[in-house]
């Protein structure tokens, strides 16, 4: 038993140990910060980017969770210390590089999210690691600018533009006819996406994607006295929601469409061909809204006598 | 003298080294001396004399008038600019900063349908809050005319209105009809914020709320008979997020409760037939959307692991959907003697699940591993009825029917490992498993199984390829032929999404960047074939495949261009059976689409100018070939739109704090629409339609600006 306790102790000092190792002073090999911080900085890198991060929210001495804060560590918070940096180089001999937040650099994706989950690990979504972006090793800076008033990929007009520098098939789903005000700016990608997939295993700004639509048009969430199957399940199963050469972003022509699911006797089992077309003999089938000029009610009703969706 | 070690807030290595000693204590205690570089820094004389911190009142304000060229609902979608005429709008944004205190505000084409204001601050380390206000507006048509006009709620004929089997009888067509655009305007409204009541607690509230008022087309049918109508949509949606989330360096916690509650001003829309009818029946009623209630409360937990860099993630939600609108009745015809309504209302009831985990790990710097599975069940617990509809107002079906409440149960898994072969090629596989169980429907299980692979190649810093390609196999229990038949559907049909389906996918990604130039270049494309090989009736094939390739060139420290093409062909095959039983007609439904933009932009020409070019052309094409046993092949005419977009801004900064602005955009947009070309209000027989035309718009936008700045931040 005492053996026992003794292991224990032992455990709980090793555990203890490393959190009250003092500081260690700083060996040849390791980073030291610069002895003025910014004003080293600054001394050299006084462009106008760089400036610009004194109108963000990084730039506020009297939040001491600002890098700037006081005390805190400026410039180097971020693109760590700076010491060899800014110090003397030889002729010939390449300035010791610090940690960068743009394509153009070596700098590791997790160096660079490490650096900014620091202070924003609450803004990652617990989805990240799992989610599209983190298993592609997108950086915080692929989408995100600190240096600069207003981050582009934080505005609703310009969001879509930073997210199609990947998703450009994406992108050219909403140049499409029919498609979400997207290209008119009046709508962002965020509006249905969780980039940061504060869900998990969902990618979406709600649960599930029929939940995201209903944020908007909730009027088809039901539940109807009479339900269209497909509705309650997956609005993706009839509409193409970056855009769709169909009105209503439907994925395709009615009344194709609807007769890929109905087959009865009758009217649905018809194959329509051109000649009812508005030249011809115009068919109620094809012209105007197709199927829906009778069956309006696709997303369901609720009357009692609208079993054929037609009320 | 200030020291600062670098906290959580400022350093990883010290981030780590918490994360390290408080798991892991015995190997952060051999590896620390080596892996943990923590100093204390001396910032006493770091007082950043060169910061030019922010303070007091600054922004940008502009005003600009536009002057459009032509009437066109396409182009006043989204935008607002629908009318022909002059436009004045005022934009701007700002910021007031004092010491913790930071507001920001923004301002968006306030006298445009489509505005938007925003407001948002901060007392840093303490509490946030935001303000938003959106309008969209919603142009569908404004070619539209139509003979109804809204009485007490209701659609009424004009009262020298003749009714006729047919339209060819509408005598009174021509002096009835009225143009009546269709369209709606939402409104949003967001207003939420936080508190920090510590360093790891946030406290958040959310409320949202979004009308739309308008019309919208809804069909309207007696017998083989219809009429479209542009009925009203009065619809307000409030949602409620409050929620409180727990954060440090390894673990978040969260709870949150969800509403969301949607309330339609109307009922239903009662109109008057325009056809002629029975006695009794020339008047009748559709529901409108009913009112519902969501709520939904949401844990959700995230674990950092002490070990292989491992992350953990769980959620779980559960939910409830109510709906408790009051019927309408069977039917407005008072001749009729109707069964009585089994209920006033369905007391609609839907439980709602979710429920996911994540787990991802490194267990080597080479290896990594992912695992996810989420479960989502639907369970409709609205009770069943019998009914006993009556039909076109007419008469009363004598066939009861039951509501079917449709429930579902559905879950994923997927699993994937990679690994770095090489620092220039890295290899991972993966496997997805998705089951879907469903109520009432032809299939109750249905499960596909997917492996993919998926090679990221750099072979020169300048180069990367990524190529996953994969196949999946959708498989049911069996297709209940009976349940099919209850229906009255073929028994041979398959629906699409319930059918066995073999997919085979692929997708490459190749991007480029010469070291010596600044130019980039990604490749981007997708395959996706899909065989529906045991559907004889219904979809039976369908393929995907996209392409796009964008170049950006910095041509100069002020000078960009970029230019990018995009090409998509979506096509189907489905097979119908009209007279036979068996397939004896096919259709291919082929979708076209094809775009290119480019675009150039140059700043600071003599420090003074701004300039952007951007173009873009779309072109969406669909063709449609039916093949029958009695006539053939037969092709449609091509659905086809085809828009141009040019744009032209030009700043001037005329002195330090006044800018003036020009921006022309051009739009034309150009469709061949069968379902609406030449499709008057009359043409079909049996249909009265808005006579909706198709879009053909070539709009000129001309806009000037004016942009002051104010203050010094």
């Amino acid at each position: 038993m005492k053996a026992r306790i003794g292991k224990l102790v032992v455990v709980a000092l090793l555990a203890v140990v490393p959190i009250t190792i003092p500081a260690q002073s700083p060996g040849d090999d390791e980073p030291r910060y610069s002895r003025k911080g910014a004003d080293t900085c600054l001394s050299c890198h006084a462009d106008a980017v760089t400036m610009a991060i004194f109108s963000t929210a990084h730039a506020v001495p009297a939040d001491s969770r600002s890098p700037f804060g006081r005390g805190q560590l400026q410039c180097e918070a971020c693109h760590g210390p700076g010491d060899a940096h800014s110090g003397r180089v030889r002729r010939g001999e390449e300035r010791p590089p610090l940690i960068y937040f743009n394509d153009s650099d070596n700098t590791a994706v997790d160096v660079e999210n490490g650096m900014c989950s620091n202070c924003h690990s609450g803004d990652m979504g617990i989805g990240w690691h799992a989610g599209p972006h983190g298993a592609n090793d997108v950086g915080c800076a692929d989408c995100h600018q600190s240096h600069t008033r207003l981050d582009a990929v934080q505005q609703t007009s310009t969001q879509a533009d930073v997210c199609a520098d990947c998703h450009q098939l994406q992108r050219n789903e909403t140049r499409k006819a029919f498609a979400h005000p997207i290209a008119e700016e009046k709508l962002a990608c965020t509006d249905c996406h969780g980039m940061h997939d504060d869900i998990v295993a969902s990618e979406l700004a709600r649960a599930t994607l029929n939940d995201t639509c209903y944020r908007c048009h909730a009027e088809k969430r039901g539940p109807y006295l009479w339900e269209h199957a497909p509705v309650a399940e997956d609005c993706g199963l009839c509409h193409a929601a970056h855009g769709s050469n169909h009105p209503g972003m439907l994925t395709r022509r009615a009344p194709l469409m609807c007769q890929g699911c109905h087959s009865q006797d009758g009217h649905p089992a018809v194959a329509y061909d051109t000649g009812g077309l508005a030249s011809s003999t115009p068919s109620r089938y094809l012209l105007a809204q197709g199927c829906m000029n009778c069956h309006s009610q696709v997303h369901g009703s609720n009357h009692p006598s609208g079993s054929k969706l037609t009320r | 003298m200030t020291t600062t070690s670098p906290t959580c807030a400022t350093s990883p290595w010290t981030r780590r080294r918490k994360l390290l000693a408080g798991f892991c204590a015995p190997l952060a205690l051999a590896i620390l001396p080596v892996a943990i570089t923590a100093q204390e820094v001396d910032t006493s004389e770091w007082v950043c004399e060169f910061c030019p911190f922010e303070s007091g009142h600054g922004g940008n304000y502009a005003v600009g008038a536009a002057s459009v060229s032509e009437d066109s609902a396409y182009i006043g979608d989204g935008t607002g600019y629908d009318k022909e005429g002059v436009y004045v709008a005022v934009s701007g944004d700002g910021a007031y900063v004092r010491d913790a205190w930071r507001t920001r505000w923004s301002l968006e084409d306030i006298g445009l349908d489509a505005r938007s204001v925003g407001v948002e601050g901060t007392r840093a380390g303490t509490f946030d809050y935001r303000f938003a206000y959106r309008e969209i507006p919603r142009r569908q048509f404004n070619t539209t005319s139509t003979i109804f006009a809204e009485t007490a709620g209701d659609l009424s004929l004009p009262p020298s209105w003749i009714r006729a089997p047919a339209t060819a009888g509408f005598a009174a067509l021509g002096a009835s009809l009225s143009p009546r655009n269709i369209g709606s305007d939402r409104s949003i409204y967001d207003i939420g914020g936080s508190f920090l009541p510590g360093t790891n607690w946030e406290l958040s509230a959310a409320f949202r709320r979004q009308e739309q008022d308008g019309n919208r087309i809804l069909g309207a049918s007696y017998f083989t008979n219809a009429a479209l109508l542009p009925v009203r949509i009065d619809y307000a949606t409030d949602e409620v997020d409050v929620g409180v989330r727990y954060v440090n360096e390894s673990l978040t916690l969260s709870l949150g409760w969800h509403l969301s509650e949607f309330d339609n001003g109307q009922s239903g829309f009662g109109w008057q037939h325009p056809f002629t009818t029975s006695a009794g029946a020339e008047s009748a009623e559709l529901a409108a959307p009913p009112d519902n209630r969501f709520q939904q409360l949401t844990f959700s937990a995230g674990y950092a692991l002490p070990v292989w860099n491992a992350y953990a993630s769980f959620s779980a939600a559960t939910g409830e959907i109510e709906q408790t609108e009051a019927f309408l009745a069977y039917t407005r015809n008072t001749t009729l003697t109707t069964s009585v309504l089994p209920a006033v209302s369905l007391s609609g009831d839907v439980d709602t699940s979710r429920l996911a985990f994540a787990f991802t790990a490194s267990p080597t710097r080479k290896a990594r591993l992912r695992l996810t599975y989420r479960y989502d069940e639907r369970d409709n617990n609205s009770a069943q009825y019998l009914w006993n509809r009556v039909i076109a107002e007419s008469f009363v079906s004598g066939d009861l029917e039951s509501n079917l409440p449709y429930s579902f149960e559905r879950s994923s898994l997927k699993a994937s490992a990679e690994y770095q072969l090489f620092d220039t090629l890295r290899i991972s596989a993966g496997y997805d498993r998705n089951d879907n169980d469903r109520d009432f429907q032809e299939v109750a299980e249905q499960s596909e199984d997917s492996g993919w692979g998926r090679i990221r190649w750099r072979p020169l810093q300048t180069l990367e390829l990524d190529l996953r390609g994969g196949s999946a196999k959708r498989d049911i229990d069996r297709y209940n032929e009976a349940v099919a038949v209850a229906f009255g559907q073929n028994p041979l049909l398959r629906k699409y999404n319930l059918a066995y389906r073999y997919r085979q996918f692929g997708e490459l990604t190749l991007s480029y960047s010469p070291t010596k130039l600044p130019v980039s270049v990604v490749v981007n494309s997708l395959y996706a074939d899909d065989r529906y090989t045991k559907s004889l009736l219904g979809m039976t094939s369908g393929e995907d495949v996209r392409l796009d390739v964008d170049v950006n060139w910095l041509l100069s420290e002020r000078t960009s261009f970029y230019v990018n093409a995009g090409l998509e062909d979506v096509s189907s095959m489905q097979a119908g059976s009209g007279i036979s039983g068996a397939p004896d007609w096919r259709a291919a439904h082929g979708d076209k689409f094809s775009t290119v933009g480019a675009g150039v932009s140059i700043r600071a020409i003599a420090d003074k100018v701004d300039l952007a070019l951007d173009y873009t052309l779309s072109r969406g094409e669909t063709e449609i070939a039916l093949d029958t046993l009695a006539s053939g092949v037969d092709e449609f005419p091509e659905l086809e739109a085809e828009s141009d977009y040019l744009r032209a801004q030009l700043s001037y900064r005329r002195s330090e704090r006044l800018d003036v602005t020009f921006d022309l955009r051009y739009q034309r947009f150009r469709s061949e629409d069968w379902t609406l070309e030449g499709v008057a209000p009359a043409t079909i027989p049996v249909v009265l339609t808005l006579g909706a035309k198709p879009y053909s718009p070539e709009v000129f936008i001309f806009v000037i600006g004016f942009t002051y700045r104010v203050g010094d931040t």
